[in-house]
C-alpha cells in the first residue's frame, strides 16, 4: 500500500498523560441490609442515570424456565397502590424512563430522569414503590404472560435467533445458560403469579443488589436517594453462585433447517468468567479476529475478499460462569460451505499462530486512542461502572485499563487462545435452507 | 418505526427549567460557516467530554433515485470506504482505527451520511480523509463486484428473511403512487443484480461535490478551528454545477388502499399509513407540530393511548405504536403498526386503532394528557445532549432534507404551543379514509424445522 496522504498516526500512546485526569473516580458505600451501591457524580448537563442490578438472571429459573424474566415484566405494572397506568402516567408527566430486563445473570432495573427536585421527587417515588413492593395483580399477569408466549412464538420466524438459541442449547448442555431467558412455551404458560411474587421475595434483596448511579446530583443528594428506594429492601440471602460450566470436550455441527434465504451461523464455545486472568490478551486477540469491524481478521476475509456477509464477528462474553466465544454470519445459502470453510480457516490459523506484531499495534492503538469515547456521555459512562462493579473488577480498572491493554504481547494472545479456544469443542450452528452440508 | 423522541430536537429555552449544575455547559450555539465552493460547515461546542464526531452529509439518497436505480445512493456509500485515488480499499479505515476512532455511514430517502468518533485532537485527520473521497473516489470493478454481493447479503439479512421488514417494503410500493418514496432505500433486489459500475460513477459526479454537503462537527473543539481546517481540506475542491431535481409529488390519493401480504411467519402484522405532510412541505407549520403531539398522544410513554388501552386495556394487541417523522423533504406518511394478542383479529386490532383515531377527532384531549407529552419531549431534549452523535446528527438532517438546521432551536417552543384543538383539527384533516393504505400480513406455516447433530 501506497499511501500519498501523510502519516497521521503518531502521537497515538501518548496522549494518555492528559487523558488520565479524565477518568471518573467511582465512589462507593454499603447498605446495612447488604446493598453495593457506586456513585459517579458528573457535571454539564442535569441528568440521573441510575440501574439496579439483581443477581436474579434466568440461571435462577431452576425448572420454571422464563420465571425471572417474567417477574421483571410485572415489576411495574402495578406497585404501592398505583395501577400500571398510574405508574406509566407518573413518570410520563415528568419525562422520565424506567424500565427492567433479565439476562441470564441478572435482572437490571434502568431508570433516566432530569435530576432537579421537583422532577425527582415524583419519579424517584415511583421507583421506590416499583422496587420496594411491586403488586404483580393477576390481570397485568394473564395479559404479559400473553405477550411472552407470543413473543417465544416469534422467536420461530427469525433465523437468526434461532441459531442463537441452539447454540446456547447445545454449549450449555444440563447447565442453566442452555436455556433461553424468556423459557420455553410450555415453561411459561405453566408459571403462576405466586411463583413470581416468591421469586422476587427471594432475589430482589439488599444483600443481591448492585446499585449505580452516575449524573448531576451531589454525593448527600445521592445517599438520601439510595436509602428512600432500597434502603428499607430485606436484607436477604446472597443467591447461591451458579454452578461451574462443564466445557464440552467434543464439539458437535447442528443443523437447523428453515425457508431462508440466508443460512445463519454460529460457531462457539464457553470459555470466559468475569476478572478472567486471561481477560486483556484474549480481548485484545478478539480485537484483531473479530472484534474490531473492518479492520479484524473475519471482517476481511469473509467480507472485503470474498463478498459473503454484511456482518462477521466474534466476541468474547464473560458471565458469572463461563460465557460464550463466539463467531457468526450470515450468508446466501449457496455460499454456506465456502463461509464456514474460510471462518474455520481464518479461526485455526489465527489460534496457531497468534497475531503480528503490526496487527497487534494497530489493535493497541485503536483501544487505547478509543479510549475517551467510551466515556464520552452519562450513558457509556454508567454502562462502564456496571459492567466493572458486577464483574467485581477492581474500582480502579479505569485508570489502569489502557496499561493493561498496552501490555499484552503477540506471544500471551497466541498462548491464551491455544489454551482457551480449544477449536475441537465447540459447536458448529447454521439455520437455513442448506440441509445438507459437510462441514 | 420512529417513535416521539427521535424526532425531538434540542432547544434554546432550556432556562425555563430549574437546577442546572452548570448552565454554561449547555451552550445551544451553532456556528456556522459556508466556504466559496458552497461546502456549509455547522459546529457545536459541546465541552464535556474530549471528544468530537464530525459528519459529512450529502443531498443524495434513495428519494433521489428512478426506477431501475434504486439502491445506488446505498451502494455508493458502500464504495465509499473502497479506495480513491490516494487510498487503498480499507484504507480509510485503517486511519481511522489506528487513531482510535470509530467510523461508518447511513443512507437513508433523503440523504447519505458519514461519519467519525474520535478524540477531538484528532479532527482534521477525519476531514483530511473526507475531504480526499469527496473528490478523488476511485470506483473499481474487483471491488464493486464484491461489495455489490454484501449489500445484496445485506438486504437478505434487513429485508428477505424478515417477515415484518419486507411487509413494510410492500406497504410503502402501496401506498406512494409517483413519490420515490415507494422505493426501498437498499433497493429492489433485481435493480441491484443489473446495477453497473457506470451507474455509480454518475451518480458520484453528479451530487459528490461541495456544494451538496453540510460538515457538521459536534464535540470538544473550536468553532473557528474547525472552519480553518475545513477551509484548508475542502476550499479547494470545485463546486459542481447542479441540475434541480424533479419534484415528483405524490398523486392526491382518492380512496382507501387495502392489501393482503403472505409471509413466512409465525405472528400476523398490521401496517397502516395516511398521507401528511411534513415540515419541508407544509404551507402551515403548526399541522406539523400538531400531528407531532399526535403521534406522541397514541404512542409517547407507556402511559399513552395505544399501550394504555389497546395493550393494557383492551389486549387487543401484544403491542402497537403510531410514528410521524416531520423530518423529511417530502410530503410522507403518519404510520401505526402492530401485532394482535392472542386470539384477536388484524381486523379487531385495525378496528380498535381506527376508534382511537375517530376519539381524536371527536374529543379534545385533555390539558392533563397534552401537558404529560410535552413534558416527555422537554425532558428528552435535554437526554440528547448527553450524545454529540445526536446533537450532530439533529442538525444534519434538518439541513439536508432542506428545512434549514435553525429549526432546532424552533422545535420546542412550537410543540409547547400546540393545543387540544389543533390535534383535533390535524386527525380530522389528515387522518382520513381516503388518505389511508392498511396492509394485513397474514402469516403462513414454517415447514417443521429439523435439527441434526453430527460429530465435529
Amino acid at each position: 500500500m501506497h499511501s500519498k496522504l501523510p502519516v497521521l498516526l503518531a502521537f497515538v500512546l501518548a496522549m494518555f498523560g492528559s487523558q488520565s485526569q479524565a477518568v471518573p473516580t467511582i465512589q462507593h458505600w454499603q447498605l446495612a441490609n447488604g446493598a453495593a451501591v457506586y456513585f459517579v457524580p458528573t457535571e454539564g448537563l442535569p441528568l440521573l442515570d441510575v440501574q439496579l442490578v439483581f443477581d436474579a438472571g434466568s440461571a435462577r429459573d431452576g425448572e420454571k424456565l422464563g420465571l425471572a424474566a417474567l417477574t421483571s415484566a410485572l415489576i411495574d405494572q402495578g406497585a404501592g397502590g398505583l395501577t400500571a397506568q398510574q405508574i406509566a402516567e407518573q413518570l410520563d408527566s415528568v419525562g422520565a424512563r424506567m424500565g427492567a430486563s433479565s439476562s441470564r445473570d441478572y435482572t437490571s432495573i434502568s431508570f433516566r430522569s432530569l435530576s432537579d427536585q421537583q422532577t425527582l421527587k415524583t419519579a424517584w417515588g415511583v421507583l421506590t414503590k416499583v422496587v420496594n413492593t411491586p403488586r404483580f395483580p393477576t390481570l397485568g399477569f394473564s395479559r404479559e404472560k400473553q405477550r411472552t408466549l407470543l413473543s417465544i412464538k416469534q422467536r420461530e420466524e427469525s433465523p437468526g435467533t434461532l441459531a442463537q438459541l441452539a447454540l446456547y442449547r447445545h454449549m450449555y448442555g444440563e447447565h442453566p445458560y442452555a436455556n433461553p431467558i424468556q423459557g420455553q412455551y410450555d415453561s411459561v404458560n405453566r408459571l403462576s403469579v405466586n411463583e413470581l411474587k416468591a421469586f422476587y421475595k427471594k432475589y430482589y434483596v439488599g444483600s443481591n443488589l448492585t446499585m449505580v448511579l452516575v449524573g448531576g446530583i451531589s454525593r448527600q443528594q445521592a445517599e438520601l436517594l439510595v436509602d428512600q428506594a432500597v434502603g428499607q429492601l430485606a436484607s436477604g440471602e446472597k443467591a447461591a453462585p451458579i454452578a461451574a460450566v462443564d466445557t464440552p470436550l467434543n464439539g458437535a455441527v447442528i443443523q437447523q433447517s428453515y425457508p431462508s434465504q440466508q443460512t445463519h451461523v454460529l460457531y462457539g464455545l464457553p470459555v470466559l468468567k468475569h476478572n478472567d486472568e486471561d481477560y486483556f490478551a484474549l480481548y485484545v486477540g478478539n480485537h484483531i479476529l473479530g472484534g474490531s469491524g473492518f479492520s479484524s481478521r473475519i471482517v476481511k476475509e469473509i467480507r472485503e475478499e470474498r463478498g459473503l456477509a454484511y456482518s462477521a464477528y466474534s466476541y468474547f462474553s464473560p458471565m458469572l460462569q463461563k460465557g460464550p466465544f463466539m463467531m457468526g454470519l450470515q450468508t446466501k445459502n449457496e455460499s454456506l460451505d465456502e463461509a464456514v470453510k474460510a471462518t474455520k480457516q481464518v479461526l485455526g490459523q489465527f489460534v496457531d499462530k497468534g497475531p503480528s506484531e503490526e496487527e497487534l499495534i494497530a489493535a493497541k492503538k485503536n483501544i487505547s486512542g478509543g479510549f475517551a469515547l467510551k466515556l464520552d456521555s452519562n450513558k457509556k459512562l454508567l454502562a462502564n461502572v456496571v459492567g466493572i462493579v458486577v464483574s467485581g473488577a477492581p474500582l480502579d480498572y479505569l485508570n489502569t485499563y489502557v496499561q493493561k491493554i498496552n501490555a499484552v504481547t503477540a506471544k500471551q494472545i497466541q498462548q491464551a487462545f491455544q489454551r482457551r479456544v480449544r477449536i475441537k469443542s465447540m459447536t458448529l450452528v447454521t439455520v437455513g435452507e442448506n440441509k445438507d452440508t459437510n462441514n | 418505526m420512529r417513535k416521539l423522541s427521535v424526532t425531538v430536537f434540542l432547544l434554546n429555552s432550556l432556562y425555563s427549567l430549574t437546577a442546572f449544575a452548570s448552565p454554561e455547559l449547555m451552550s445551544n450555539m451553532v456556528h456556522e460557516k459556508v466556504l466559496k465552493n458552497g461546502l456549509k460547515i455547522l459546529v457545536k461546542e459541546d465541552r464535556r467530554a474530549p471528544v468530537m464526531v464530525s459528519q459529512v452529509w450529502y443531498k443524495v439518497g434513495a428519494s433521489y433515485e428512478y426506477d431501475g436505480i434504486t439502491g445506488v445512493s446505498h451502494v455508493l456509500e458502500h464504495m465509499m470506504f473502497q479506495g480513491t485515488q490516494n487510498l487503498e480499499p480499507g484504507e480509510f479505515s485503517k486511519i481511522i482505527a489506528a487513531n482510535g476512532g470509530q467510523e461508518n455511514a447511513f443512507t437513508g430517502a433523503d440523504y447519505t451520511a458519514y461519519f467519525q468518533t474520535m478524540e477531538a485532537s484528532r479532527l482534521e485527520v477525519s476531514l483530511r480523509l473526507e475531504a480526499e473521497r469527496m473528490q478523488h473516489l476511485n470506483l473499481q470493478q474487483k471491488e464493486y463486484e464484491k461489495e455489490l454481493q454484501v449489500v445484496m447479503e445485506e438486504r437478505r439479512l434487513r429485508t428477505e428473511d424478515k417477515p415484518q421488514g419486507q411487509t413494510y417494503e410492500y406497504f410503502k410500493a402501496m401506498a406512494y403512487t409517483s413519490s420515490p418514496y415507494r422505493n426501498p432505500i437498499i433497493g429492489w433486489m433485481q435493480d441491484l443484480k443489473d446495477m453497473q459500475l457506470a451507474d455509480l460513477a454518475q451518480w458520484y459526479q453528479r451530487w459528490y461535490a461541495p456544494n451538496n454537503a453540510t460538515l457538521v462537527v459536534v464535540g470538544d473543539v473550536d468553532a473557528t478551528h474547525v472552519f480553518s481546517l475545513a477551509e484548508k481540506h475542502f476550499g479547494a475542491i470545485p463546486a459542481v454545477s447542479s441540475t434541480p431535481i424533479k419534484q415528483r409529488v405524490e398523486v392526491p390519493q382518492l380512496g382507501v388502499r387495502r392489501s393482503i401480504i403472505k409471509q413466512t411467519a409465525k405472528l400476523p402484522y398490521l401496517l397502516m399509513g395516511y398521507k401528511v405532510p411534513v415540515l419541508n412541505t407544509t404551507d402551515k407549520e403548526t399541522d406539523v407540530y400538531a400531528l407531532e403531539l399526535l403521534s406522541g398522544i397514541l404512542s409517547s410513554g407507556n402511559s399513552a393511548r395505544l399501550d394504555s388501552r389497546l395493550v393494557r386495556g383492551q389486549q387487543v394487541a401484544t403491542n402497537a405504536s403510531a410514528g410521524y417523522d416531520l423530518n423529511a423533504r417530502l410530503d410522507s406518511l403518519f404510520l401505526f403498526d402492530g401485532v394482535p394478542a392472542d386470539g384477536r383479529s388484524l381486523q379487531e386490532l385495525e378496528e380498535a386503532i381506527i376508534s382511537e383515531i375517530d376519539n381524536l377527532k371527536k374529543t379534545l384531549v385533555q390539558q392533563q394528557e397534552l401537558d404529560r407529552i410535552k413534558a416527555q419531549v422537554i425532558a428528552a431534549a435535554v437526554y440528547q445532549k448527553d450524545s454529540n452523535f445526536y446533537q450532530a446528527m439533529q442538525l444534519g438532517m434538518l439541513e439536508t432534507v432542506g428545512v434549514g438546521w435553525q429549526k432546532e432551536a424552533e422545535y420546542l417552543d412550537k410543540v409547547k404551543a400546540v393545543t387540544a384543538e389543533q390535534i383535533m383539527a390535524v386527525a380530522n384533516n389528515y387522518l382520513i379514509e381516503d388518505h389511508l393504505t392498511v396492509v394485513h400480513m397474514q402469516p403462513q406455516p414454517i415447514d417443521n424445522k429439523q435439527e441434526a447433530r453430527h460429530a465435529q
